[in-house]
């Protein structure tokens, strides 16, 4: 899947904006917004925020996770703990992006939280690659991976299923020879190995 | 026990290819039509003759003779090979290519990460699928499953080095595939991360150039 489809996908998480106009309801396939009063808080898709925002129509609430502190507390534990901790927000990698890339005026420390939400992202894709190389290493045939959000899932999708399923052909593959095999190659290696000895 | 030789292996190599149920060779990537699967089929295994046969001398590169003898060592296709050993009798025994052989299996079960699988066996684990059969101790069986594992951190390596030249060489084909994809999917994550509202962005050459990859890292 490419990271454009996930974007896709996530933007469907509802967020707060306070707009700047006055309007109706609106109705949109994926449910009723609004209605709109200047200067009160509204819950709408976050493709329609960032839309309104390009178009200086309305002032993004950042989340609130989208703070210096708890995304501070958020990247010591992700150190601390040997699993993946529960990210607030399925599409935290989404989000942030989004938000701060077309408003990040609205955000207090654009700049910082955009730095530790990178790194919480390093810190839990390379925690991510060691955990499936010692999957692979240990020769386990499952591995147990919880908290993982889409966009982490999606980046490692060529890489442990593809992995996983030429195994499983390696191992059909050989064990094949075994007495399971159907009946006409069976004679074979019968008669193969009376033939060798 | 006399054969016609001749126009049994002109059969075998058009029934081989014509009628699929003789290729005794299944699942997913060895495809009836799957270029990599013919690839490994015509890799050379060295097989054993075990019985006289008249006219195929020529099969022997290095023998002067006309008939080929029984018990000469001849390196074959394996297409060929698997025909003729599964012919009753079987004409010829099929032994291990040198890779899967004692010596190189401890080497592999040693650190596989050191062994260029580039140079010694482009298709390894496709050809290893094939001749496995052939180990009397069935080791070959669990040493692929073994190298496959511990050479997955070269994958990982592959996928997200940008010196893509250094860190892809000492991998096999079907390998090489694999850290592709893999990396395939980690730039195309990079190029989504630098969009910004203005889909710009870097021209591929730009980007392998040395100087651009710290700027390239610190994007967010």
């Amino acid at each position: 899947m490419e990271p454009y489809e996930i974007e896709f996908i996530g933007e469907n998480r509802i967020i707060s904006i306070t707009p700047n106009f006055t309007h109706d309801k609106i109705y949109l396939i994926c449910g009723e917004f609004g209605p709109f009063r200047a200067g009160l808080p509204v819950n709408v898709p976050l493709w329609l925020a960032i839309m309104l925002k390009q178009k200086q129509k309305c002032h993004v609430i950042p989340p609130d996770w989208m703070d210096v502190e708890v995304l501070e507390n958020i990247k010591e534990e992700e150190k601390r703990s040997r699993f993946f901790t529960k990210m607030p927000n399925e599409h935290y990698m989404v989000e942030a992006k989004l938000i701060l890339g077309s408003a990040a005026e609205d955000v207090p420390n654009a700049p910082e939280i955009k730095t530790i939400i990178k790194d919480i992202w390093d810190i839990r894709m390379s925690k991510l690659r060691t955990s499936m190389d010692a999957l692979m290493k240990t020769g386990g045939g499952y591995g147990r991976l919880d908290h993982l959000t889409m966009m982490e899932i999606n980046s490692v999708k060529p890489l442990l299923p593809a992995a996983m399923d030429n195994l499983l052909r390696m191992q059909m593959k050989t064990k094949k020879t075994a007495p399971s095999l159907n009946l006409n190659s069976s004679t074979f290696s019968q008669s193969g190995s009376s033939q060798n000895t | 026990m006399v054969i016609n030789c001749q126009s049994l292996i002109q059969n075998l190599k058009i029934n081989n290819r014509i009628f699929p149920k003789q290729k005794q060779m299944s699942t997913e990537n060895s495809g009836y039509l799957s270029i990599t699967d013919i690839l490994v089929t015509t890799e050379k295994v060295p097989c054993k003759f075990l019985h006289d046969l008249p006219k195929m001398g020529f099969l022997d590169p290095s023998a002067a003779d006309v008939d080929l003898k029984a018990g000469c060592s001849v390196e074959i296709p394996l297409w060929l090979a698997e025909s003729l050993y599964s012919r009753r009798p079987p004409l010829v025994s099929v032994e291990l290519p040198k890779i899967y052989k004692e010596s190189y299996r401890e080497i592999l079960n040693a650190d596989a990460c050191a062994v260029d699988l580039h140079k010694l066996g482009q298709h390894f684990y496709e050809l290893g699928c094939y001749v496995a059969k052939h180990d009397i101790k069935s080791e070959v069986a669990a040493t692929l499953n073994n190298t496959y594992r511990q050479r997955f951190r070269m994958l990982l390596a592959a996928s997200m080095s940008s010196d893509s030249i250094n860190t892809m060489q000492p991998l096999s084909a079907s390998e090489r595939i694999q850290a592709a994809d893999a990396s395939n999917t980690e730039r195309s994550f990079l190029t989504w991360l630098q969009r910004g509202d203005t889909p710009l962005t870097t021209a591929n050459m730009v980007a392998n150039h040395r100087k651009r990859k710290r700027a390239e890292m610190e994007m967010l």
